[in-house]
């Protein structure tokens, strides 16, 4: 699957003036490189799901006439949703790495190069979502349409909650628990999946059952991953350096809501020391001290049962079974 | 100005009255109904998407979508009510074109418009272009709920059209005669577009016929092209207090518009800061007495005046309304504004 407006003339002139970045601290380079080399694989995972569900559920139920343009089991309508979803993903990937020029140290370099880069990386996003609207128009099926406008509007939303947890106060934590948590990471990690999934359904004109099936596993599956994600720095076995890891990630919040709040900020000061630079190996022992760990383990094999759970109203096929496998893998811890 | 069409009124005497009043029923609404649309449970993200919608802007494109509603809405069957799904055109259109600009803010680094800070200087860049991308999604969402899938390629080719304008105005062209087509294609991409699907949109939610959808189109194309020209005019002859946002903008920003181009013909010395996009120090201020000393400003205030003319030619094809007329007049607004 290739994402065809890459090879366009706009994003090859982008290219080339994102070269000028080079040696500069905007996080567009960050963002670039990472679509060149990605060590977690993670290389259009949700263009993937789509299309495996897509499989998955089969041809439609509906209308004869309607089975045309099927390839390996999947219309082309089909593949072109799961392109969308990719060019969404990735626009908002770019669109993250804005800088604020206001913030900016003299650590960070030149500004006109953090103004340069955030027109590129501006343009960028936007030239592909324009180009995923363009593709979504051509679908010609309104209610995809509003599914998956509604889930651009979920995104940014989930993204503007990532963003208000600044370091900027002294409190590198907010006061939210679990179930807060779960709503944002919803918006932020999960709506684009389980949205595209319906909307993968509803291409292929399936029940409603199904489409609903389709959007709990999407929504469930990527909060496992984004758990299982949360949870590395904390079930890895090696000894060496300590990694940093957000003190808004899963095991940290149900910490704090087991802790309670004040306990937990006065572990966070503890672990800050007095040059206030964070001796994140502390917070961590912390952490794994209490019940967050287990708690966000258990939390995320919960979801991974929703997520097969979903999964058994699909018949038994190559695609179930890989999309079981993504779910094994994404609940699977040392 | 001389009017320039040769239609005929209807017996019952249409009185010359103000565009604005006409559609002033219409449009009344209309900033509330779009802060309706940008449901968003935060309160910061909230006041940022409601924050041009506060009805002091021109509102000069709406306008125009609902006297076109009326005036396809007449010439098909008499009817001068504005449907649901025109008026949702118009709200669109307007979000659409609100959502490009706070875009367009953080892209120029500006720091005012429309008489107040823009919403990057107040929120920061990040949350800025979050909440143009939201604006786009919420206008998205309303534009599928109108339900008709040509509607929705009409006015997706519109969010199409201005990011590629935006590249377009990356680059520049060494050859005189390209400069102008490439300003042109530029000014349509950025602005006519957006004017010319919703007319055409409309148009295509009234009535039937593909001539009637056409001769929207063109006289929103006409119109907007125009409505440009002269936007490029004011950069150079009005002040900032007056235009709301600072003046010689386009030159700051590197960029050739028409009276430039035209300047340039006479004073071929401005070349070479066209091509370095008048970068080096005291350029801007050479180029701007050029342009002033040249007839670039008269030049384009010409070439915008014959867009005018041929939108009225489109439009006077309709039957004759209080709209139709009134889209004409507007043609002359668009020529004698000020800011």
């Amino acid at each position: 699957m290739s994402l065809r407006c890459l090879l366009s003339d706009e994003l090859s002139n982008i290219a080339m003036q994102v070269r000028k970045l080079v040696g500069t601290k905007h996080p567009l380079l960050d963002t670039a490189r990472g679509f060149v080399y990605d060590s977690r694989n993670n290389l259009q995972m949700r263009g993937l799901v789509v299309l495996l569900i897509s499989k998955a559920a089969g041809p439609s139920t509906a209308e004869l006439s309607f089975q045309h343009n099927m390839v390996s089991g999947i219309y082309s309508s089909q593949r072109s949703l799961a392109e969308i979803t990719e060019l969404i993903h990735t626009a908002f990937l770019v669109h993250r790495g804005i800088v604020n020029i206001g913030e900016l140290k003299s650590c960070d370099g030149p500004l006109k190069d953090m103004q340069f880069g955030n027109k590129m990386a501006v343009l960028s996003g936007d030239f592909l979502l324009a180009n995923a609207c363009t593709s979504l128009a051509q679908l010609q099926n309104t209610k995809v349409v509003e599914l998956i406008s509604s889930a651009i509007g979920d995104l940014v939303q989930g993204i503007y909650y990532e963003n208000s947890k600044s370091s900027e106060e002294n409190c590198l934590t907010d006061d939210i628990g679990i179930s807060t948590w779960k709503e944002q990471v919803f918006l932020s990690h999960s709506a684009l999946l389980a949205k595209s999934c319906q909307a993968a359904m509803e291409l292929a004109k399936h029940s409603a059952e199904i489409q609903d099936m389709a959007f709990q596993y999407g929504k469930h599956m990527s909060m496992s991953h984004k758990l299982h994600s949360d949870l590395q720095p904390f079930v890895k076995e090696s000894s060496s350096d300590t990694v940093a890891f957000s003190l808004n990630s899963a095991p940290a919040v149900l910490h704090q809501e087991f802790l309670g709040r004040e306990a937990w900020i006065k572990q966070i000061k503890e672990a800050q020391g007095k040059g206030n630079i964070m001796d994140y190996k502390k917070l961590q022992e912390a952490i794994k001290a209490g019940k967050g760990v287990t708690s966000a383990i258990d939390l995320c094999r919960c979801h991974g049962s929703r997520a097969l759970a979903a999964l058994e109203r699909f018949p038994p096929s190559e695609a179930r079974a890989a999309l079981a496998n993504i779910v094994y893998a994404v609940t699977r811890f040392p | 100005m001389s009017h320039l069409c040769s239609c005929s009124k209807t017996a019952s005497d249409e009185k010359y009255q103000d565009p604005f009043q006409l559609g002033r029923k219409d449009l009344k609404n209309l900033y509330e109904d779009i802060k309706k649309e940008l449901l968003v449970s935060t309160v910061e993200l909230k006041e940022m998407c409601d924050y041009y919608f506060d009805g002091k802007g021109k509102a000069f494109r709406p306008m125009i979508v609902v006297l076109m509603a009326r005036a396809c809405n007449i010439h098909h069957n008499n009817s001068r009510e504005v449907q649901a799904s025109q008026r949702s055109v118009a709200i669109i259109a307007e979000m659409i074109h609100t959502a490009s600009l706070v875009h367009d803010d953080v892209i120029d680094d500006a720091n005012s418009r429309r008489g107040k800070m823009t919403v990057n200087q107040i929120w920061g860049e990040r949350k800025a272009v979050l909440a143009g991308d939201f604006i786009l999604s919420a206008a998205s969402l309303a534009l599928a709920r109108i339900g008709n899938t040509t509607i929705i390629s009409v006015l997706t080719q519109v969010i199409e059209d201005l990011v590629r304008g935006e590249f377009l105005q990356l680059g520049s062209k060494e050859n005189e005669n390209e400069r102008f087509a490439h300003y042109l294609e530029k000014t349509f991409k950025k602005t006519a577009s957006l004017i010319a699907n919703s007319c055409k949109a409309v148009s295509i939610l009234g009535c039937p016929d593909p001539k009637v959808h056409e001769i929207a189109y063109q006289y929103g194309k006409n119109v907007g092209i125009a409505f440009q020209l002269i936007d490029d005019v004011l950069d150079f002859t009005s002040c900032a207090d007056h235009l709301g946002k600072p003046a010689a903008a386009d030159l700051k920003l590197g960029l050739a518009t028409g009276p430039v181009l035209f300047a340039c013909r006479q004073f071929p010395e401005m070349n070479a800061m066209i091509m370095r996009r008048f970068s080096k120090p005291g350029d801007v201020e050479r180029a701007r007495k050029y342009v002033l000393q040249s007839d670039g400003v008269q030049q384009t205030t010409y070439l915008a005046q014959r867009y005018c003319h041929e939108a009225t030619r489109e439009i006077s094809k309709l039957r004759p309304s209080p709209e139709r007329e009134a889209l004409i007049q507007l043609t002359e607004m668009v020529l004698m504004r000020d800011k």
